[in-house]
């Protein structure tokens, strides 16, 4: 992928009298070889691991197999039960109604609370480790406690609420709350985290870069806007993909507060396979639903890289 | 050589090096060097591993070739950690068993038959108790070794009961009708107070500010509250032991209904939202601050309740309903895994655990209730020490009981239960409705 | 120093730091409210708000988990386990995002997409087959087991630091090349002491994930000689979730206190003081 500019920093000599000739045929050669060698280890891990077994899911999804006894070949069977599937459709609409709610909140709130911390803070360090704090507590713990937070009558939530003199909804048992209790969960799981990479992100941007805005009189807005988000994409196209890969695959948070209800509206893709596989027996089929949120994920993610393509600084000289 | 290809076969040497070291780190898997067997043992509950050590030593010192590692796995991941196990045909040689997947496991042939064992050992099966044996066979077939048992009774609390002026004696005499509710509801009003100090029987009752409940009930699919009103009311959850589910019948639906009325129309009973299974607060919970007076729940749940409370709980009968008494009989067995590398070895440990000595042990504890019926009194004697009297669960017992339904479809019914449920408990479903929606989804299943 | 001109005012920094402090707060509240129940005696558990203070506060659960729970193997374990992990995973990480970054090779930028794309598969469905093959290789129940699917670095950490390693000037590599330096010198003299921060995040995020990783060490293990504190505490849940709460809090707050020292150890590499530039 190329270097594209759209920033108003005047470019250097140096760049713009690059060439465009490639190197010589043996320069070539050789970086290819020296290339795989870098790529060596990772490429060891990336076939075994990786996939090898997303090769053995997709195989799975051919057969009817419940783990126990031997697999059974049904072709297409399994794909064609999941296109007239109500319940697995559903699954696709909660889970898409689950990253619009989580994914914009969690980085607009990351990227406002990196830009609050990118400058010197009494205290910094330690409100940092606090920010970053709900991300590194392990799941099972936080499941119990979240319970006990949205408890209706006695949780902490509600309490807080009735102070304030409102009457707080049924949460989890609330077809309208529960999703966005699990959307607000995440965010406030990830937040900090996301904040790390786009702090690190700024961070990367020169103070040469303001300075010289600053000479030509440009105001806070236009600073933003101009140069700081435009120079931040690298940063952001990370954060984004990566986040919504694996908001797609959401499953603690369902598991331990709601197993799907109420009413199916939480019954996410990731949790209706885990459903189909190990409580139903139905490892085939799950398989076969694994393909379609992973068709659905790799949609998402390919118009990310398509819609930041275009727009990418990642040369900063 | 270049610096640059001495610095990659650095690299290549470091990788190789720490995969070296990590595989020499990994244990042989030898199981069986030089005689020794190690067999492993699959359980789920801490709470009961303790009590199991104690007895799996005295098997070590009488078998002593023999090693048996407990691994313990949480309930929410067990089966699902034995069914991959399965899958690559690693399971533990011997594993705690469930009603609810014994059947599919039966069917699917992870399973060993003991019968040619127990012929063999000449193990005498009277001592256990009949219907426990009976709910591991199929046909003659001996899948596994009656392990212990359980069922479901109310818990109240000691205090709250004496303050509404109320006897255990009162508690274990009620009845209750699907009409007016009989004087079940009557106790329960006693027990429910508004923030007012009414009763809802009386008028101001104030529905929406209820400081205390008379009864708590939850359940992921009936075990710990509708299943015992149902057969209380005379409703078959099955045709038949390996049939097909019939719980869309008009004494069942009744009972589902009485329950949604006990919440929403007698308000005695704590809301759903703050019950229901998986985000609601666990019975032992809503017992301990005071939220319930009275619960029904199983005997697996003594110690819980014995940490919150200390001694300040007491084990009542369930009411009758309309068809009398009526209460959930289960247990749970020691099968042994069809894929075990050391099935005469495993078969010994299956046997041992089986037996009156190793169950003499562990029912000291006072953990779970033993599968040989004249341990009872020991398991009642451990809690009296306690200063709770649990003879309840084993009068329950001796009374009109079912059984967990024996289907291969048990794990779809368990899968497609919880949510419609759910929905009725906070009053958005009708009971017939639920109940029509989970009976064909779960007869329809093809495992 | 930055001076954002949009807060310079003592009104708008009070104001900044009122929201900052009300975040943090809210961002360790449910934590608090963990340590505070951990400390409670298991009969004040249920009984009493989760707000309201241990009182009497007892060690006793802690203690409870170190000795009779095994935890203290537990975490020895995981602590191999995960340093191991890390090591590899940035050492090789770097590596390879170097390669997508800045060489030329056919295949390139497909090569790329097929680890990203690797990403999207969930890990639910294929701990099966990754369980059989690990099984056909006698892996299971082992450290190798756990270590190696991703001891060799994953897809995320070589788009990270790729990501990092494109914002790097080009013509500081091209001085270096025009003095004969080698891919291999570049990677190491130039580019990895600029990656600092980078390579400091990838650690601190592999340490923590690795750390808190449930599913494949429950699948991948199962005697306690190779049991990771993940799996060592989830499994006292039991089956009906009441069974041992204080249990389960204390060991879960005792696990979170190693990565709070691992992020503060990190952390001022993670974040550049503010005195540095980007280029030199």
């Amino acid at each position: 992928m190329e270097s594209t500019r759209d920033s108003p920093v005047p470019p250097t000599p140096a760049l713009t009298a690059r060439p465009v000739v490639g190197p010589p045929p043996r320069r070539r050669l050789r970086q290819i070889l020296e290339a795989y060698a870098l790529l060596t280890p990772s490429l060891v891990g990336f076939v075994l691991f990786l996939v090898a077994p997303i090769i053995g899911v997709v195989v799975i999804s051919f057969f009817d197999w419940n783990l126990m006894g031997s697999p059974r070949f049904v072709g297409l069977a399994n794909y064609r039960e999941m296109m007239g599937d109500s319940e697995v459709w559903r699954s696709v609409r909660n889970t898409l109604y689950y990253v619009a709610l989580n994914i914009p909140a969690q980085t607009v709130l990351a990227l406002l609370l990196a830009l609050a911390m990118n400058r010197r803070l009494r205290g910094g360090k330690v409100i940092r480790v606090l920010f970053v704090l709900p991300w590194m507590a392990m799941p099972v713990a936080l499941g119990i406690i979240w319970n006990w937070a949205f408890d209706p009558e006695h949780g902490a939530v509600n309490q807080f609420l009735s102070l304030l003199g409102i009457s707080g909804p049924e949460w989890l048992s609330s077809t309208t709350w529960a999703m966005p209790v699990l959307a607000s969960i995440n965010v406030w799981q990830y937040t900090g985290y996301t904040m790390l990479f786009l702090l690190a992100g700024l961070q990367a941007i020169p103070e040469s870069l303001y300075e010289a805005a600053d000479i030509d009189g440009v105001t806070g807005f236009q600073r933003f806007f101009r140069i700081t988000l435009p120079l931040l994409r690298p940063s952001m196209l990370f954060v984004l993909v990566t986040n919504v890969i694996g908001s797609f695959q959401m499953f603690d948070t369902v598991y331990v507060m709601t197993q799907g209800g109420p009413n199916g509206s939480t019954d996410t893709l990731n949790f209706h396979i885990y459903q189909q596989a190990f409580q139903l027996f139905r490892t085939g089929y799950a398989s076969a639903i694994a393909m379609l949120l992973f068709a659905l994920i790799l949609l998402v993610t390919a118009a990310q890289f398509l819609y930041f393509r275009k727009r990418t600084v990642y040369d900063f000289s | 050589m270049s610096a640059r290809s001495r610095r990659v076969l650095a690299t290549a040497a470091t990788g190789a090096l720490l995969v070296g070291f990590t595989a020499a780190c990994s244990s042989s898997g030898s199981d069986s060097a030089g005689g020794k067997v190690t067999l492993r043992y699959g359980i789920w509950d801490a709470v009961q591993q303790p009590a199991l050590q104690k007895s799996i030593d005295a098997f070590e010192e009488a078998h002593p070739n023999i090693t048996v590692k407990i691994e313990l796995n949480a309930w929410a991941q067990y089966w699902s950690k034995l069914q991959t196990q399965m899958a690559g045909r690693s399971a533990p040689d011997v594993f705690w068993d469930h009603v609810g997947y014994f059947p599919q496991f039966a069917k699917q042939g992870v399973l060993t038959d003991l019968s040619p064992y127990i012929k063999a050992d000449k193990v005498d099966l009277s001592v256990y108790d009949p219907k426990l044996t009976a709910g591991w066979k199929q046909g003659d077939k001996q899948y596994g070794l009656p392990k212990d048992w359980d069922t479901i009774e109310q818990v109240y609390n000691k205090t709250m009961l004496k303050t509404a002026g109320l006897t255990e004696a009162d508690l274990s005499g009620l009845t209750w009708n699907p009409d007016d509710g009989g004087t079940f509801v009557k106790a329960l009003q006693k027990l429910t107070l508004d923030e007012n100090g009414k009763h809802p029987d009386e008028t101001g009752f104030d529905s929406k500010n209820v400081k205390q409940y008379g009864l708590a009930l939850a359940s992921p699919n009936g075990q710990t509250d509708w299943w015992d009103f149902a057969t209380q009311n005379g409703c078959k959850l099955q045709d038949k032991a390996w049939g097909k589910w019939t719980i869309d019948q008009p004494s069942c639906v009744q009972a589902i209904q009485f329950i949604q009325d006990l919440r929403l129309k007698y308000h005695v009973a704590v809301p759903a939202a703050v019950t229901n299974t998986p985000n609601g607060a666990a019975l032992p919970a809503v017992l301990a601050r005071k939220q319930t007076a009275v619960v029904w729940d199983g005997s697996w749940d003594l110690s819980a309740y014995q940490t919150s409370l200390k001694g300040n709980f007491g084990v009542a009968l369930l009411p009758s309903g309309p068809a009398g008494q009526g209460t959930v009989y289960n247990g749970l067995s020691n099968a042994l895994y069809a894929g075990s590398k050391h099935p005469k070895e495993a078969w010994e440990l299956v046997k041992w655990l089986g037996s009156e000595q190793s169950e003499k042990i562990i029912t000291a504890a006072g953990t779970v209730w033993p599968s040989i019926p004249t341990l009872n009194k020991d398991f009642v004697a451990a809690w009296k020490k306690q200063g709770v009297d649990v003879s309840a669960f084993a009068k329950g017992a001796e009374g009109t009981t079912i059984g967990y339904p024996l289907t291969t479809t048990s794990s779809t019914y368990n899968v497609k239960v919880l949510d419609p449920f759910n929905q009725v408990w906070l009053g958005k479903q009708t009971p017939q409705k639920a109940a029509d929606t989970v009976n064909s989804a779960s007869n329809a299943a093809v495992n | 120093m930055r001076t954002h001109r949009t807060i310079t005012t003592a009104f708008g920094r009070t104001g900044l730091y009122v929201v900052l402090i009300a975040g943090a707060l809210l961002s360790i509240g449910p934590y608090l409210m963990t340590l505070n129940a951990a400390f409670k005696r298991p009969q004040d558990l249920l009984s009493t708000n989760a707000w309201t203070p241990a009182h009497p506060a007892t060690f006793g659960n802690f203690a409870d988990v170190w000795n009779q729970y095994g935890m203290s193997s537990f975490l020895a374990h995981t602590l191999f386990v995960t340093v191991v992990v890390t090591l590899g995973q940035v050492v090789f990480s770097a590596m390879g995002a170097y390669a997508f970054a800045r060489l030329e090779f056919p295949g390139r930028d497909l090569l790329f997409w097929g680890y990203i794309a690797t990403m999207m598969v969930p890990q639910m469905i294929t701990l099966v087959p990754l369980f059989l093959m690990m099984r056909q290789l006698g892996l299971v129940d082992t450290f190798a087991g756990l270590i190696l699917p991703t001891v060799f670095g994953t897809p995320y950490g070589i788009f990270l630091v790729r990501q990092h390693f494109r914002t790097i000037p080009k013509d500081l590599e091209a001085a270096a090349r025009i003095d004969g330096a080698g891919t291999w010198t570049i990677l190491v003299k130039i580019m990895l002491p600029l990656s600092k921060p980078i390579l400091a995040t990838l650690a601190t995020i592999t340490f923590i994930n690795t750390w808190n990783n449930l599913i494949w060490p429950l699948i991948i293990t199962n005697s306690d000689r190779t049991k990771v504190i993940t799996v060592g505490i989830s499994a006292l849940q039991g089956q009906h979730v009441s069974d041992l709460p204080h249990i389960v809090l204390a060991g879960a707050a005792l696990a979170l206190l190693p990565l709070i020292a691992v992020f503060l150890m990190f952390q001022r590499h993670i974040v550049r003081s503010i005195a540095l530039t980007g280029l030199k």
